[in-house]
Order: C-alpha cells, then sequence, then structure tokens
C-alpha cells in the first residue's frame, strides 16, 4: 500500500454540519476505527473509500448512533450528539440509508414511505417523490418485499427524502445493481446535493463517487489515511483500485 | 362423524387458548427481542388474581376479566423498565436467564402463599351447561373461549395492519435499530407492547381459571408448548403464531383421540418438520441482519 | 458379608434373650441397644413439588407426633431415650431420592426412613435398604413391585398399593353392576399400573373394559378422552390422574357433561387435598378406595385433631400412616430392645395389631406387605359438608385379608 499521509481533518467551504473527533470504536476487543477524526461541511457530498472492513460502515453507523462508540465525540450542527440515541440523531435531520436498503418487507411501499417521521422544512411531499420515483407510485399498495433491488433502492431514497433530513449517512447505495439504475441513483443523489444538503456516502465504486461527490476520504484499517478530491480520483484510479482489491 | 367434529371443536379450541398466550410471546419477542420465559408465570397469575379478587372481595369473573389483565400489565410495564430494559442490547442468553428465573421466583411466592394444591374457581352461571349444534353439544364455556379468542386474534390482526401503530410496531419488529434511525423511539413504544403482551396472557389465565386447575406450576407447563407454537410460526411473526397455535391444538387433539401414544409429541414433532423445511419457521423471515 | 449378618443376628438374640428374662433394655445399657446412643429416623419426601401436599410437611409432622407419642408413652422404660427425626426433599427425582437417602444412612446414621412419594424413588431408596441394611417402611409410593419383585428383607409396603385401590374400586363396582369400563391414564409408570390392576379385577368380576386412553403428563385438556367417553358411553370413567391433572380432568368431566349422560366417575388414587382444590360441588359422586379418611371414626378425629392443632390442615391417608408406620417401628425397637435392623424385623414380621390408621392389621412376613382394612369411600354432597376437608362418606369396608393381593410370587423372604 502506497498511500502514506496521514490526515485529521481536511478543509471545508461551508459551515461544519458534522464533525468527528478521535472517534474509536470497536466490536468486542476488536478495534475497528481508531481516533478518526473529520469535518463534513454544508452542502459538501463526501465519499468514504475504503477496502471491505477498513470501517467505512462502522464509521457510518457511529455517526448514526447504530454502533457504540469507545472514545471521541460527534457534533452535529455545532451539538455534541455523542450520547444521542439514534432517534435524537434522526429528529436532528440525520437521515440514513442503509446498506442492505433496509427496506421493511412486512410494510407496503407507502407505509415504508410514511414511517419516517418528517423533520425537515426541504422534506419532498408524497408528490414529488412518485413524479421522480414513478414505479413507487404505481406500487404504493404492494408490500414493499416484493420490490426488486433497484426498487428497493428507489425507495430507500425516497424514505429519507420525505424526511428532509439535512445530512444523508448512505451506505452502498450502488452495490449489487445494473449500471442503469446506478446511473439514476446518482442522478438522484445530484439532484438532493443541488437542493443544499450535506452527503456522506460509502463507496466501493470510484465512477460513482466522481460523478456525485467532489471530495473523498480514503479509509485504511480504521484510520482516515488520505483525502482527495475528483482530479486526484481519477489521477491515481489503479492505485486505488488495486488499494481496494477490485 | 360427529366424533371427528367434536374433536375438531376441541382442537379449535384448545388451539385458540394457545393463539392468545402465543401473540403476546410473539409480539414480545418482535419488539423486544426478548424470549419471555416468564410468560407461563404471567398467565398462572392471571388465573391466581381471578381467584385472589374472588376470595377478597368477591368480585365476579367479568370484572376480573378487565382487572386482571390491567393490574398484572402494569406491574409487567415495572418489570420491563427496571429489569428487562436493560437487557435488550445484550446477548440473548441473558433474557433467558432473568426471565426463566423471574418465572421461577414467581411460582414459588404463590407457592409459598398457596401451596401446590389446586384454588377452586367457579364459572359464571350464564356460562354453565352445554349447547347444541345440531347432533354436537358442546360446553358453552369453552365455547365462548374459543369465541372470545378468535375475536381478540382478529382485533390483534387489525390493530397491526390497519393502524399507525401497528405499522410501527411492525416496522419495530422487522428491524429495531434501523426504526430508530428514523426517528421512532423504539424504546418508548416497547413499554405498551410489552404490557399489551402481559395483558393477553393474564387474560388467557382469569379465562383458564373456570377450566383448569388453578396452581402454581399451570404456567410452567404451557409455556414450553408455547415457544414450540411460536418456533412453528416464525420467531416475531404474529400472523406464524396464530397459524401455528391453531394447528399445534389441532393436531394435539386429533392425535389424542386417534393416536393418544403420540399426543405428547405431535408439537414437537410438528416443529421438527417444520425446522427441516422451512427454518424460520411457518411464516418467519430470515432474520434481518441489523 | 455373611459372617457379619450371623454376628448381628447372634447379638440381637442375646437382646432378645435377655428381655424375655424380664431384664428390661435398660438392664443392657444404652450403648449397647441403640447404636450412636440415639435411635435416628428420616422422612424422605416432597418437600415442594407435585406430593408436597399429600406427604411433605404433613409426613415430617406426622412421625414426629409418633416419636412424642413412645416418648410420652414408656417415658424412661423407653429402649431409644434419645431420637432424632430428620428430613430431606427429594424433589420427586429418584436420583436425588437416591443420593439423599444414601447420605442419610451413611453419614447421618439413620436407622429407618419413611414415606418417600412416586415409585421410582421408593424402589431406590429400598435398594439403599437392603445394601445398608436398615429399614425402610414406604407409605406414599404405591408400587406392588416394593413387595414383589423389588422386595427386600429391609423394605415395608405399610399404606395403600395399586392393587389395594384397584380391588376396592374395580371389583367392588364392578361387583355391583358397573360392567363397562372406559379408563383414562397418565402414561407413566403408576398409570399404567393402576391401569392394569383395574383391567384384571374389572375382567375377574364378569366387567369389561371397553377402552383405554393414554394421555401425557401432566396435561390440562382432557377434551378428547370426555369425547370419546360420550361416545362409547361406559357405565363408569374411571382416572388414573392426580394433582391437579385430576382437577383438570374433573372439571372437564362435569363440562362435558358425562354424569348427566349417566356415566359414572371413579377415581383411582385420591385425597382429600384433591376435592379440597376441586370443591365437592365438582366432585361429589365420584367413587375412590382409600385405607383411611380423619372423620372415619373417634380415633382418628382424635389425632386428626392434633395434626391440625400442630399445622392447621387435615392429615391426608398418607400422613396417618406414616404415624402408624413410625409408631410400629418404635414398638419393635421397644419389643426388640434395639435398633438393629434385623431385629427390629423379626419383631414387625408377623405382627398383629390395631391403631388408629391401621385396622386387623398384619404384617406378612413373607412379603413386608402390611395389610389392613380398606375402604370404598363416595364424595358427599356439598349440603352435607359440615367443614373444610370432610368430604368423605364410607360406601363399603373392604376386609384386610380382600383389600390387599396375595403375596407375590416374584417375592420370598422366608
Amino acid at each position: 500500500m502506497s498511500v502514506v499521509i496521514r490526515v485529521s481533518s481536511m478543509p471545508t467551504w461551508g459551515r461544519t454540519v458534522l464533525e468527528l473527533r478521535h472517534v474509536s470504536a470497536g466490536y468486542g476487543e476488536a478495534t475497528v476505527l481508531h481516533e478518526v477524526s473529520l469535518q463534513v461541511g454544508q452542502g459538501d457530498v463526501v465519499t468514504l473509500i475504503g477496502r471491505n472492513g477498513a470501517g467505512k460502515s462502522t464509521l457510518l453507523r457511529s455517526i448514526m448512533g447504530l454502533h457504540p462508540i469507545s472514545s471521541g465525540s460527534i457534533k452535529f450542527l455545532g451539538r455534541d450528539i455523542t450520547r444521542l440515541r439514534p432517534h435524537r440523531r434522526a429528529r436532528m435531520g440525520l437521515g440514513w440509508v442503509q446498506d442492505d436498503r433496509g427496506i421493511y418487507s412486512s410494510l407496503t411501499v407507502e407505509e415504508n414511505l410514511r414511517l419516517p417521521r418528517v423533520i425537515g422544512a426541504n422534506a419532498w411531499a408524497e408528490e414529488r417523490l412518485f413524479g421522480t420515483f414513478p414505479v413507487l407510485g404505481q406500487r404504493r399498495r404492494q408490500m414493499a418485499g416484493s420490490l426488486s433491488g433497484g426498487e428497493q433502492q428507489m425507495l430507500a431514497l425516497a424514505r429519507v427524502l420525505r424526511m428532509g433530513a439535512d445530512v444523508v449517512l448512505c451506505d452502498e447505495p450502488t452495490e449489487g445493481l445494473a449500471p442503469v439504475i446506478v446511473d439514476q441513483i446518482a442522478e438522484i443523489l445530484r439532484e438532493v446535493a443541488s437542493s443544499g444538503a450535506t452527503i456522506l456516502l460509502v463507496e466501493q465504486n470510484l465512477r460513482f463517487a466522481t460523478t456525485v461527490a467532489h471530495k473523498h476520504f480514503l479509509i485504511a484499517e480504521g484510520h482516515i489515511v488520505d483525502h482527495l478530491d475528483n482530479s486526484d480520483v481519477i489521477a491515481r484510479e489503479n492505485d486505488l483500485l488495486a488499494h481496494l482489491g477490485i | 362423524m360427529t366424533t371427528f367434529l367434536q374433536a375438531s371443536l376441541n382442537g379449535l379450541v384448545s388451539g385458540g387458548f394457545y393463539a392468545l398466550l402465543a401473540i403476546g410471546l410473539a409480539v414480545i419477542y418482535g419488539m423486544l427481542r426478548v424470549a419471555n420465559f416468564a410468560h407461563g408465570a404471567v398467565y398462572m397469575l392471571g388465573a391466581f388474581g381471578a381467584v385472589i379478587l374472588y376470595d377478597m372481595f368477591g368480585t365476579p369473573f367479568w370484572a376480573a376479566l378487565v382487572v386482571v389483565p390491567v393490574v398484572i400489565a402494569a406491574g409487567g410495564v415495572v418489570v420491563e423498565r427496571t429489569l428487562i430494559r436493560r437487557l435488550v442490547p445484550l446477548d440473548p442468553v441473558y433474557n433467558f436467564l432473568l426471565t426463566f428465573g423471574l418465572a421461577l421466583i414467581i411460582q414459588d411466592l404463590v407457592r409459598l402463599n398457596y401451596g401446590v394444591v389446586g384454588q377452586p374457581y367457579a364459572k359464571p352461571a350464564a356460562l354453565e351447561g352445554r349447547i347444541n349444534f345440531g347432533p354436537l353439544e358442546y360446553p358453552t364455556y369453552q365455547f365462548v373461549v374459543l369465541i372470545a379468542s378468535i375475536a381478540l386474534t382478529c382485533g390483534v390482526w387489525l390493530a397491526l395492519n390497519k393502524t399507525k401503530v401497528g405499522m410501527v410496531v411492525r416496522a419495530a419488529t422487522e428491524r429495531p435499530s434501523l426504526t430508530e434511525a428514523f426517528g421512532v423511539n423504539v424504546n418508548v413504544w416497547m413499554i405498551p407492547v410489552f404490557a399489551f403482551g402481559v395483558a393477553l396472557a393474564a387474560l388467557a389465565g382469569v379465562m383458564a381459571a373456570p377450566m383448569r386447575s388453578v396452581n402454581s406450576a399451570m404456567g410452567a407447563d404451557i409455556v414450553i408448548i408455547l415457544f414450540a407454537v411460536i418456533i412453528i410460526g416464525g420467531m416475531g411473526s404474529v400472523l406464524g403464531a396464530v397459524l401455528a397455535a391453531y394447528l399445534v391444538g389441532f393436531l394435539q387433539e386429533l392425535a389424542q383421540m386417534y393416536v393418544p401414544a403420540a399426543a405428547g409429541a405431535t408439537t414437537f414433532i410438528l416443529m421438527a418438520v417444520v425446522l427441516a423445511v422451512r427454518p424460520s419457521g411457518l411464516l418467519g423471515r430470515q432474520e434481518a441482519a441489523r | 458379608m455373611n459372617r457379619r449378618k450371623t454376628a448381628v443376628s447372634i447379638a440381637a438374640t442375646t437382646a432378645l434373650g435377655v428381655s424375655a428374662c424380664g431384664g428390661g433394655p435398660t438392664a443392657l445399657g444404652d450403648d449397647q441397644a441403640i447404636s450412636n446412643g440415639k435411635l435416628t429416623l428420616a422422612v424422605v419426601t416432597d418437600m415442594s413439588g407435585t406430593y408436597s401436599a399429600l406427604t411433605g410437611k404433613g409426613s415430617l409432622e406426622a412421625v414426629k407426633m409418633a416419636v412424642d407419642d413412645y416418648q410420652e408413652k414408656y417415658g424412661s422404660d423407653a429402649v431409644a431415650q434419645e431420637i432424632e427425626v430428620l428430613s430431606a426433599d427429594h424433589q420427586n427425582e429418584p436420583d436425588i431420592a437416591n443420593t439423599k437417602a444414601r447420605e442419610l444412612f451413611d453419614r447421618q446414621g439413620a436407622d429407618a426412613i419413611f414415606d418417600v412419594p412416586s415409585s421410582a424413588a421408593a424402589l431406590a431408596v429400598a435398594d439403599l435398604a437392603e445394601e445398608f441394611q436398615r429399614i425402610y417402611i414406604n407409605v406414599a409410593a404405591g408400587s406392588t413391585d416394593l413387595t414383589g419383585s423389588a422386595c427386600n428383607e429391609y423394605t415395608y409396603h405399610w399404606a395403600y398399593d395399586t392393587e389395594m385401590l384397584a380391588r376396592g374400586s374395580a371389583a367392588t363396582l364392578t361387583q355391583r353392576g358397573e360392567k363397562n369400563w372406559y379408563i383414562v391414564y397418565p402414561d407413566y409408570q403408576f398409570g399404567q399400573d393402576m391401569t392394569a390392576a383395574f383391567t384384571t379385577h374389572i375382567e375377574a368380576n364378569g366387567g369389561k373394559v371397553l377402552g383405554t386412553d393414554a394421555t401425557p403428563f401432566p396435561n390440562d385438556n382432557f377434551a378428547a378422552s370426555m369425547t370419546k367417553a360420550l361416545e362409547i358411553k361406559p357405565d363408569v370413567i374411571a382416572t388414573m390422574a392426580a394433582g391437579s391433572d385430576l382437577t383438570n380432568f374433573v372439571k372437564q368431566y362435569n363440562e362435558f357433561g358425562l354424569a348427566e349422560a349417566g356415566i359414572e366417575l371413579a377415581v383411582g388414587a385420591m385425597f382429600d387435598t384433591d376435592v379440597e382444590s376441586i370443591g365437592a360441588t365438582q366432585m361429589s359422586g365420584t367413587l375412590y378406595t382409600t385405607d383411611w379418611f380423619w372423620n372415619q371414626d373417634d380415633e382418628a378425629r382424635e389425632w386428626a385433631d392434633d395434626f391440625k392443632a400442630r399445622l392447621d390442615v387435615r392429615p391426608t391417608a398418607v400422613h396417618a400412616g406414616d404415624y402408624s408406620a413410625a409408631t410400629q417401628y418404635l414398638e419393635a425397637v421397644q419389643r426388640a430392645g434395639t435398633d438393629d435392623a434385623d431385629a427390629v424385623a423379626e419383631e414387625l414380621d408377623g405382627h398383629e395389631f390395631e391403631d388408629m390408621f391401621a385396622r386387623n392389621a398384619r404384617v406378612r412376613s413373607e412379603d413386608h406387605r402390611m395389610i389392613h382394612d380398606s375402604y370404598l369411600t363416595v364424595v358427599k354432597e356439598a349440603k352435607d359438608v359440615q367443614e373444610a376437608f370432610d368430604y368423605t362418606e364410607l360406601v363399603e369396608t373392604i376386609p384386610a385379608d380382600e383389600a390387599f393381593g396375595p403375596p407375590s410370587s416374584s417375592c420370598d423372604l422366608g
């Protein structure tokens, strides 16, 4: 592995909305995140890149409060949320798209959309959602478990849009999806970003990452080892792909 | 033929009874991921509640049907908040140890006060006797229990599937932590769900008092069957639990009628077959990862 | 082994010789007559489980009452001046019964063990009695194996057994014209033994068993059995269920209207505690056999009053049996002038006596069965019940010679 620079943070353009300081977390005895610090500014679209097991998902889950951290602190909108339970963080404006899409198969499509609380002023109305995702409108009464993988990912995104979250945490939204659908998802994320929301993505698909985001953190073995912009990623694509083992 | 019909009716009655108990167990497991081994003890407390209220205040059966579940559910909430709640994030074996220990404590406290001898409890006069269905004659009380359990089961199903509350419960049952990430305080929702499950078990206890022996051990035997029922139905699936309850009741009665030697084993044979064919139970889903 | 036994029996003979000469037990000196200087009686019983109301604390108290009465009766002439009564809870587990009884015989110097509910536990204790050559008087277990294939020279069977219950209920009722039977039994040893014994006596008296129904144990739902009985329409439905299972059975017998359909209820083994828990209204008219009930006569009632003063409940037949067993054991020690098991057994064998429990009683030396009168009884009408536990009414006395089966050919104690 040739990536060398160890950084603790990088400058952001907008006001800082999310700030992690020295966050460590693990499973049992094994530490997965080592003193991770990072800042995300208002309107940033940032990806976390790293190979499987590097700690990307754990980091995202820790921000949402779904994984306990052993030390460090997390600030959201200037407030320390380290000890807040996930539902409180959600109500403050954190949105969540789970890596397995997190579809409730025992709820209908409509119920899946209505379950999350509407929290922000920029929440999407149902008409807008069904305009953007016509297939969800057609299947609103169907059980969500019967949707295809791509449709489920649409639903997962639609669900978080309906909440109107300020910061969307999105764990591998393209995993296992056909290229056509990946393009659609990229388009939707760009639309979300253009409305001013902040997005933190976990991604292994570098092409996708560069079409959606403009900043990237490289994570290896629980450390943030580098930060890159789109031109860095394109220039070092082969190097990074080798690192990711793809 | 008459005998077969009668046996089928027996099966429905015992299935309806299991269903009432299994629903509570299933919703509690679904929402809290707690295999509540104290469920049988709650059922026993329900029956004793009816007996004690009658002995002390002459409370009639109809009032006991309301008072006992409410009081016991309130007690259940205290236990949930002070003890069970703390174990939700831990390994399931702690839940097992706690609820099993609670069951033993409750059982022994009752036994200390009432011994092992059954307590007499008379059924309400209005439900004495038998009703006729053509060639069939059936004890009125047991038939009313069947109707009541069917009505309650339908009510629970409607509440779960057609109301906002039901939607949240289903969501939290399927993916508890994800549901929190959508701004739902699952922890607070556990209170009414746990109370409801406990109340149903206590209600089943009150309904059992006139037709079964009211003694401190009455819940210990039934809890084993109930766990088999919710495993057959699929852990956490309420509809599965109801289906499995009727299936188990029905098979037990038919076996008792035609192959008595196998009656005790039918439930567990059924469980083995279901687990071999569908490891997640009749209507169970593969457990979501998170 | 043989040598030791011989030595022991010589010692016993000597002791007997002395006492026959009128020297009296005190002449021997306590340390010779009573091993360790004190007599130790032990009650191995179920203190908290299914049989605890039937046996349990009451059995322990009954043995203590026997000791008190013995000491009062003999005072300073008592062979055993110091008597201790121990108890152990076997929790209805044969292996626990085995461990506890072994400890009692081996380490705590128990001279005799009493009670021991459940046949499997009783058989385990009987084996130990033979191994340690100490006395075991069974009162609470009903298996005829204790005086049959599993008999030994140190084990006695004092109260009811399955054969006695079958003779009382099955034989008597069949003779009275109840010819067609349907038997429902819990599918374990006691239930199977009872069903076999009932069947034998029903058929021997010209009756027929139309069907039998094995049920799980424990069981709270007898709907299938009731349905079958209504279809078969026997004269009598007999249940071998006990404890809470019996309560369930009777509640459902009434619910399904078997009485109105003319089907009588006979219960294999029943005690007052069962009637108390079900309620006399539900039970009245039920026929069953017992070898004692607390208000059968003045003598029994007087003892039952003493018992009630101590424990605030009425004694069961098992409690009375324990009192009788301990009393007769102490009397045998008194006559033998020693607690040596062989000498005491010799005194017990063939002994004829009467006490508040056992009438026209004799201890058979062939198999160590204590035979006595038994009674076919019926649960009173609710309106005739004067006080709690006043449930039993005599139908017929079965004389001692007919009450129990003849000595089993599989047991020969000479």
